[in-house]
Order: C-alpha cells, then structure tokens, then sequence
C-alpha cells in the first residue's frame, strides 16, 4: 500500500466534479439542495482537498449534507460519532481478542503450534471507522464524517490532526496502512466548546444558515414527495416564525420535514389552527415551547403572509 | 466598478485587513485562496464572496467582521482609480452586475458598524502602558497583603490593593468534585479486566492468562462555569470578580460568562496569562458593562445557547450577581429550573450576602435560592475561600441560607 494512487484519485474527483454548479446539481439529484455558500465549501472541500468544518444551529442538515455528498459520489459515508472520552481503540482498530483467544485453544486442543504473526494478522483486526476510511480502496474517496467533534477530549482532537496530517495509520504489529485516496473528511462541531486552533487551520469552515422560506419549501417538496404544495408553503410559513419566537429549541430543516409528514398522513392539505395543534409535538419538543406557541395563539402561527 | 478585479492584489489587501480586524489570517489561508481561485475562478462577487468566506472564516463569531471587511476590499479593489497593477488577473464577468449589494448572509445581521471586532485597541494599547507603569507585583508583600486584605470588602479595596490581590485570587484552588470518564487506566485495584494487556502477557506463560491485569475508570474534574453579573448595582464588586474570573479560567479551565442586561462569553478573552492583557480584552469584549440587569434573560440566553448543548452538562455552575433583577423574577425562577436540571451543582455568589441586613427578599434572588445548592458571600478574599468550598462540594450549607 502505497500513495501512488494519489494522483488518479484526483483526475476522478476532478471528472465527477467538474465545478461548482455540477456539484450542486449532483447533490440536487440526490434530493439535496445546497446554496451556493455549502455546494462552495463542498467544491473545496472536495478539489483542494481540504478538511471542512460544518457549523449551524442542530437541523439545519450538517449530517444531511454529508451523507448526500456520499450518496452524489456513489462512496460510503463513513461515520465517527464522538463522545466524551472517546479513544484510538473505538475509532480506529482493535484487535478481535475472544476470536484470537479462542484461535489458541483451538491450537492448543489440536495440538498444534501458532506462531504470533497469525494472531496478529489482518483476520482478527477490527477496522473502525478512521481505519475503514483511510482503506477505502476507490476510486472516488469516502466520505468521512467525524460527527459532534467538540463532544470528544482535546487530545483526541490532537490525534484526529495528525491522522489527517498523516493520511495513514501505524498498526505495530502490522506496519502502516497508507490511504491510496484519502478520505473527503466533513467535521461537524456543536460549540459545546472551542475547537483548537491549529485543527482550525487546517480546515476549511462553513456555516450552515436555516434555508430561505423558497428553499425550504422546495427541500420540503423532494422529502415528502406526496405532500400538498399549500401544505408545504403555510409549514414553511409557520416555522419561519417559530425560528423567530424565542423558544428553547427552534425547528430545524428535519423538523419541518417530519411536521409535513405528520400532517400529511393526516390527510391535510391547508396548515389551519386546529391541524397545526394536534401536531405540534412533530415540531416543538420541549412543554414549555409548545406552551408559549398555544398561548401566543395558533391562528397567528398560521397566518397567511 | 470595474469590470475586472486585481485577484491577487485583492487577495492580498483582503488577507491583510482581515488580520487587522482580528480574523486569523496566516501565510497558509493565503495559499489555499490563491490555489482556490485558480481551481474555480470566481464568476460574480458572490462567487467571490462564499470562496473567501470558506478559506478565511473559521468561527462564527467572526462572520460579522468578515462582511464587514469583504465588503470595503471589494469596494475599493474594484475603484479603477486605485493604484492597482495586474490588469491581465482573471476577470470578474457579472461584477457590475454584482454592485453593491451587502453579501448574501449579511443582511440579517445588520450593519457592520457595531460589528463583533475583537479588541484591536486593547491589543495596541497594551505595549505603551506596560512601559510607563512599573510593575508592581506582590512576592515580597505577599503574606502581609494577604493578612491586612484577607477581610477587607472588596468594594472597598483600590485600585493598588486589587492588583496585589492577583496572585492571591489563585490561592483558593478551585477544584470542582471529579466525575468517572470512559476511559480507564492500568490498575491493579482495578474493577475491569484488561483483556489485550492480559493476552499480550499470556504469550509468555504458554498461552495461559495466568496473571490478570486489571484496569480502573479514571476521574476527571467536572467543568467549571462561572457567569457573573458585571451589572451598575455589582459595580464596586466587577474589578475584584473578573480577577476571580482570570484566575478561574487560567487556573481552573473554567468558562467564563459576564452579562447585564445581554451574555458575553469570555472564556477566549481571560484566556491571556498577562492579567492586564487579559483585563483590557476582556472589559473591550463585553459591551454592557453598569448597565442594566437581566439575569432571567442572561441565564435563558446562557441555557439555550451554551447550557443545553452540553456546557452546563454534569458542570458546576457558579454564579456571581446581587439578584437584583429589573425584569420578571417568574423568567429567572424558570431558567434556574433548567439550569438546575442540568448542572451538577449551582453555587450563588451574592457579596451583600455579607451585610448584617441582608434578607433574600429581592426579587430575582428569592426565585433563584430554591434552585441554588449553596449561597455564599464571596465579598472578600477569606470569603472567596468559601466559594471555592462550595464548588468542591464540601461546604454544609444546602439550599438557601
């Protein structure tokens, strides 16, 4: 394994995604509509390459937007959902112990002898997520999603930069696994805390904004396909001014999805004050939101204009 | 405008006005801009815009700056009087078209022009006054300060005897009660068995795990996260708090917030191990300094942006106001119940606690007493102590007096 290949993973990149605007046309056809800022930052991300940390409030379509990419380049998304505490052993490999165990009392049973290089041997490794990305054999690149990365420790932040650095894992009892085409790598960060500034450097950034009221309800359109265009406007409508009322947790783009689809099952066809009441639980996901929407009165959530 | 546009004469100025409004912008930012516009060149400003904005941006605090200064560099690149060089750069098709709009994204932000640039002024001062004022540090002094200021209110202290109170403020160690983390170390107390160590051992005794080695969870200390009311009614307590605060955030890894009547985060500004350095950005940061107080509207913009996403999570909250609250005391009582469900403990840092008068009465503070798991003074250093006792959880006072 080598970084030869480098090269031809670039003219492929470069053939599937020629500028821009084909990229946002990719995403399109996999019913992902990127604005010009995101289908921008992807093109980079993508042509440079260059690590891109998505930012945004919670629903805006971060994980979304990794997952179209993936699904435009016919890769795999693969995913690192981080937590606190996290380590190298759950995001990179482990040895598979009770199968390497029970290989020795086979062995042993058997009367035979098994020498250490067969233990350690590519059959009992466990590739977790940064490993199964580096090895991803083309010819486009997976895409790598590290999910949440301000839950984790800032020294596994520390590690994530020089395995991106690096483009290759050191595996001791193995030696180094060296990416032929290195993966697209998409961060997602919460703000729960600062991330490093030298991670910073490396990546490129972009900001997720909530969709223009248009957008959204076009992006509405491609989810819930059967969904009334009236339906589908008067949502865009009301979570417009739910995004403006100050709740503890305003709608992101998923729940406006999840809200058409609750009233589309229910058969509406014009969002009113009664419908938008039996469903607002699709929307609003804390009491005392709902609370403060019914008594600042439904009729006003749904108003025309 | 002109119709074509100098790309490296702008990349250049861009760069260099983006550094002077406190963006980061390294040597590195400009050859990744340069190789980006040579992959895709920019058809319109727009275009323009959202290539500079993903190589240069890397927080979104720093959108508002970044509009700002996008906005005069291409006004005044695409000046044909400027003395610009390169004519034959790329050119921009479209930019007429393009006029003078504000960037899209920047509308809803409003003007530039109380934008969030960081302290420029706070960082060129600083040289100048470190020269003409010696310093003045405490070693010498130190075990007499700490004697005669021990007791003293810090409302009454000046301006010599808060500085000498620096190295002082880090004496109480702040040690907020550990939590277990995933991770686990080699013990040999340990609950877990460590299987890979143990089968690694195992090569050398034939195959046979003959000796366990054991691991155990390791502790870490919970976060810290001290919010304090820099408000006109904690003005003679503000110089005194935010030392406390450095010294938090220095010394503790703390969080740090101010607010009176809106929130600022100042965890990046007391950052700087210089006190003054860190003072001076900190004071130009926050923008509402003896204002009004809004603590019920502070705390639900704390809970709502920084609380709920994980912050507050299993976190010792420690907050430093009188309680005097001009809005609804029913909003502050709903966001301690919040903060409450989930911080691990609150602590309440009220100085006119210390006043033989001094009843909870006040509005916001008798909302928010139910919610807090201790209450104390902290008014001078020997009380600051006591803070530091309750954020380790090992004072006997729960819940209100």
């Amino acid at each position: 394994m080598s970084g030869a290949a480098h090269s031809g993973a670039e003219a492929a990149v470069r053939e599937a995604v020629p500028d821009v605007d084909a990229l946002a046309r990719g995403l399109a056809d996999v019913d992902y509509l990127a604005d010009e800022g995101l289908a921008t930052a992807l093109f980079f991300a993508l042509r440079l390459p260059q690590p891109l940390l998505l930012e945004g409030e919670a629903g805006v379509g971060k994980t979304e937007a990794a997952k179209s990419l993936a699904a435009m380049l016919g890769t795999p998304l693969i995913r690192l959902q981080c937590y606190e505490g996290i380590d190298a052993a759950e995001a990179l490999y482990e040895w598979n112990y009770p199968r390497q165990l029970l290989r020795i009392r086979i062995a042993e049973a058997q009367g035979g002898e098994i020498a250490e290089e067969d233990l350690f041997s590519a059959e009992y490794l466990i590739a977790r997520p940064l490993l199964q990305a580096i090895r991803h054999p083309g010819p486009l690149p997976a895409v790598l999603l590290v999910d949440e990365l301000d839950r984790a420790d800032d020294d596994f932040e520390a590690f994530l930069l020089e395995l991106l650095a690096e483009a290759g894992i050191t595996i001791p009892e193995l030696g180094t696994v060296r990416a032929t085409h290195p993966p697209l790598v998409i961060l997602t960060s919460n703000r729960t805390r600062d991330l490093h500034d030298a991670l910073k450097r490396r990546c490129l950034y972009h900001w997720i904004d909530y969709p223009t009221p248009e957008r959204e309800v076009e992006i509405v359109r491609r989810r819930v396909p059967h969904a009334a265009r009236t339906l589908a406007v008067g949502v865009a409508g009301a979570v417009r001014r739910l995004r403006a009322a100050e709740l503890q947790k305003p709608p992101g783009v998923a729940e406006t999805i999840d809200w058409v689809a609750a009233l589309t099952l229910l058969g509406v066809e014009r969002l009113d004050a009664a419908a938008a009441g039996r469903t607002l639980g699709a929307v609003l996901k804390y009491r005392e939101d709902q609370d403060a929407i019914r008594a600042a009165g439904l009729e006003r959530l749904v108003a025309d204009g | 405008m002109a119709e074509r546009i100098d790309l490296p004469a702008f990349a250049a100025a861009l760069g260099r006005e983006l550094h002077a409004a406190g963006v980061p912008s390294t040597p590195e930012h400009a050859v990744r801009f340069a190789r980006a516009l040579a992959l895709a060149p920019p058809a319109d400003r727009d275009a323009l815009y959202w290539t500079a904005r993903t190589v240069f941006l890397s927080h979104h605090d720093q959108l508002e700056a970044f509009d700002r200064v996008f906005a005069a560099v291409f006004d005044g690149a695409g000046d044909p009087a400027g003395p610009r060089g390169d004519r034959n750069a790329p050119p921009l098709r479209g930019a007429e078209a393009g006029e003078r709009r504000a960037p899209p994204g920047a509308a809803p932000l409003g003007t530039g022009a109380e934008g969030g640039a960081p302290p420029r002024a706070g960082l060129g001062g600083e040289a100048g006054r470190e020269a003409d004022e010696p310093e003045r540090d405490v070693p010498v002094t130190a075990a007499s300060a700490a004697e005669r200021l021990a007791d003293r209110d810090f409302a009454a202290l000046d301006e010599q005897e808060l500085r000498a109170l620096r190295g002082l403020m880090r004496e109480p160690a702040l040690a907020p009660p550990p939590r277990l983390t995933r991770r686990a170390r080699r013990d040999r107390r340990g609950d877990r068995l460590d299987v890979r160590a143990t089968l690694r051992a195992s090569h050398r005794t034939g195959g046979d795990p003959a000796r366990r080695i054991m691991r155990r969870r390791t502790r870490e200390p919970r976060r810290l996260v001290v919010i304090c009311d820099v408000s006109g009614s904690m003005e003679h307590y503000t110089r005194a708090f935010l030392q406390f605060l450095h010294a938090a955030v220095g010394g503790a890894g703390a969080e740090a917030f101010v607010f009176a009547t809106r929130l600022t985060r100042l965890t990046t500004a007391l950052r700087a191990r210089q006190p003054d350095l860190a003072l001076e950005r900190a004071t130009a940061a926050a923008r509402d300094w003896s204002g009004g107080t809004r603590i019920g509207e502070s705390l639900q913009r704390f809970n709502d942006d920084h609380g709920r996403r994980g912050m507050a999570r299993g976190a010792v909250v420690v907050i430093l106001s009188d309680g005097w609250e001009r809005g609804d005391p029913d909003v502050v009582a709903e966001q301690m119940r919040r903060l409450r469900r989930l911080a691990h403990r609150i602590v309440w840092v009220n100085p006119r606690r210390a006043s033989s008068r001094f009843e909870p009465r006040v509005g916001g503070m008798a909302a928010a007493l139910p919610y807090c798991d201790a209450f104390v003074s902290g008014h001078s250093m020997r009380a600051l102590t006591e803070v530091a006792a309750a954020i380790a959880g090992n004072d006997t006072r729960r819940r209100g007096t």
